[in-house]
């Protein structure tokens, strides 16, 4: 290669400094809404507005968990995010991989279909699907209340479709199995037919050729088909505030966003910590699902 | 060709494993779909008469919905939302970090990872991070910033409403528009721009003559993208606004949320529904065509 001319390393390193310059102003931007939380969880008086803390403490966090129901909502937000989570691995990687083996005719119009599903705001879905989970909650009261008579309401608890853990864990995880399907789906595209038919040729049963070979096989998608899953899962805040209502099944969002109504007795230290706490996993799903992120954005794009 | 009989049972045995998945769907997402439609004819309501007596009032919430001021209004908010935070906003920003982000500096990761960071906020610990930002007058961290340059401040919700959870909503988003315009400008062969720096092109000309023409069909998708996931943005904007002052932030997510489980007239709320599902159908059967998927 020939040396560059002259105009050419200053260009470059204009270039350079410019791309410095608007990295930079772009990311105060991003970050500067987080140091609240930071600064304010750590803070013991910790206010509305971002302050250097007088004394730095661990209390706020402390008090997450003695004072308020911080403990409670953690463990609504991981039971119920977690079981719909596994929900979706379990039903996109089984549809996924009919979906990429099947020559069905209903293979394309499904696979458009579940892309259309995917830009259906659930905000404009919500009202609907809260009539619908109302009768079915109602139905199954209805079966449980003549066996179970005073302890139904504890089994529903569990097992409703309104103010339940299962309406919540199921809705959740419907709306992630669309993109879910598709990942699953694009993934086992991917992998070779050859093993499948080897298992197939030596006799082994359907249910044997998934565990044996397929479920190996498709660990990476289904990571990022569960990744992506939890995120949406985790940050959703319509469907917890629609669907639960009784205080011992809050989860995270919920209770951060009422602590957060309580106008004059708000404790910031209090909301920053809970804040926080929420945030983090988040954050770390996140960090893992970074390299997945472009084929998110199914078909056209490649990633 | 005649399919073999094992071929036959294994097409069963896949049909029997999507039935879950399918079952799912149809129940919590395509069959409430339809129902709105139904709700949206009908005088359905949460509490009172018409919730144990529905009627069907035929295309009356249609009427009183283009009659409704509070509903033009809120396609009015959402169309400026979408318009200033997904379109320009988050694309502009987006657009800048990708390009800048292809050179080889020192601290790309580290970049990268500071802006993809609101994107994996939950809306509602993103909500309030901003109130800390914009509210509470000059304690707000935005006001003591422009206070520091010499600028006037403001209680920023009450007086810019719109224009803050637009600047909030971009905020949220530029990552989203960076991932994919990356992907987009990794497909520009590099060989292009390599003969045009011969010919003695600027960077500006390059620009505009080869990055952006090349780079117009994930400009497109991008668009269509950002503006079907801007329309069903809520829980931000409502744990930041509620929808006010005054309808100012009310989009038609919130109108939706406020009609049907505040006043609890869900027979209106579905008929504002119905024209957010077809709006949103419509950009995605665009979206299906223009990205030309591969299935």
């Amino acid at each position: 290669m020939s040396a560059a001319p002259p105009g050419e390393s200053a260009n470059r390193l204009r270039g350079d400094l410019m791309a410095y310059a608007s990295l930079s102003l772009i990311s105060i931007f991003c970050a500067i809404p987080f140091f609240w939380l930071l600064v304010g969880s750590l803070d013991g008086n910790a206010q509305l507005f971002l302050r250097w803390p007088e004394t730095w403490t661990f209390a706020n966090y402390l008090r997450v968990f003695a004072k308020e129901d911080g403990a409670k909502w953690l463990f609504n937000s991981l039971f119920v995010v977690g079981s719909a989570t596994f929900l979706v691995m379990v039903l996109s990687g089984l549809g996924g991989y009919a979906l990429s083996r099947t020559r069905a005719w209903w293979k394309l119009p499904f696979l458009y279909a579940i892309l259309l599903i995917r830009v259906l705001p659930s905000t404009a879905l919500i009202v609907p699907l809260y009539k619908f989970l109302l009768t079915l909650n109602n139905a199954e009261g209805a079966l449980l209340r003549p066996i179970f008579g005073s302890t139904t309401r504890d089994i529903m608890r569990w097992t409703g479709f309104i103010d339940g853990y299962l309406g919540l864990i199921l809705v959740l995880a419907t709306m992630q199995l669309p993109l879910s399907l598709w990942i699953m789906k694009t993934f086992f595209d991917g992998l070779p037919r050859d093993y499948e038919e080897a298992a197939l040729m030596d006799g082994a049963t359907m249910l044997q050729r998934i565990r044996r070979v397929l479920i190996p096989l498709a660990l990476p998608g289904l990571a990022a088909s569960g990744l992506f899953a939890f995120m949406a899962a985790w940050g959703d805040f319509l469907l917890p505030l629609i669907l639960l209502s009784s205080p011992e099944l809050q989860t995270l969002p919920i209770g951060l966003f009422r602590a957060f109504l309580r106008i004059n007795e708000i404790d910031y230290g209090l909301l920053t910590a809970l804040a926080f706490i929420y945030l983090v996993p988040a954050v770390v799903a996140f960090g893992f699902a970074r390299r997945f992120l472009v084929q998110t954005f199914s078909g056209g794009v490649k990633g | 060709m005649a399919k073999t009989l094992q071929e036959r049972r294994a097409e069963r045995q896949l049909m029997i494993v999507l039935l879950p998945s399918l079952l799912l769907l149809f129940a919590f997402v395509i069959y409430p779909a339809i129902y709105s439609v139904y709700l949206s004819f009908t005088n359905e309501a949460l509490t009172g008469a018409a919730a144990r007596a529905p009627r069907f009032v035929g295309l009356r919430n249609y009427t009183r919905l283009f009659n409704d001021a509070k509903f033009w209004n809120a396609l009015f908010v959402t169309f400026i939302f979408v318009l200033g935070s997904a379109i320009i906003g988050q694309f502009v920003l987006g657009l800048v970090s990708a390009i800048a982000l292809r050179r080889r500096l020192v601290f790309r990761t580290l970049f990268s990872s500071i802006i993809l960071l609101p994107n994996a906020a939950p809306e509602v610990v993103a909500g309030f991070m901003w109130i800390s930002m914009l509210a509470g007058g000059d304690h707000a961290t935005l006001s003591r910033i422009v206070s520091f340059f010499g600028l006037p401040t403001a209680d920023w919700l009450q007086v810019f409403p719109l224009s803050m959870i637009i600047v909030v909503n971009t905020w949220r988003g530029i990552a989203t528009a960076m991932i994919l315009l990356t992907a987009g400008l990794s497909t520009i062969p590099q060989e292009i721009y390599e003969a045009a720096r011969m010919d003695g092109a600027t960077p500006a000309q390059m620009f505009r003559r080869i990055t952006v023409p090349l780079m117009m069909p994930t400009i497109l998708l991008y668009m269509l993208i950002s503006t079907v996931s801007t329309i069903a943005v809520f829980g931000l904007v409502y744990a930041l606004t509620r929808g006010g002052p005054g309808g100012a932030t009310e989009l038609i997510s919130i109108y939706i949320y406020n009609q049907s489980f505040t006043a609890y007239q869900l027979g209106y709320g579905a008929a504002v529904a119905v024209i957010a599902l077809l709006v949103s159908l419509v950009l995605g059967i665009a979206y299906v065509r223009a990205a030309k998927v591969e299935i």
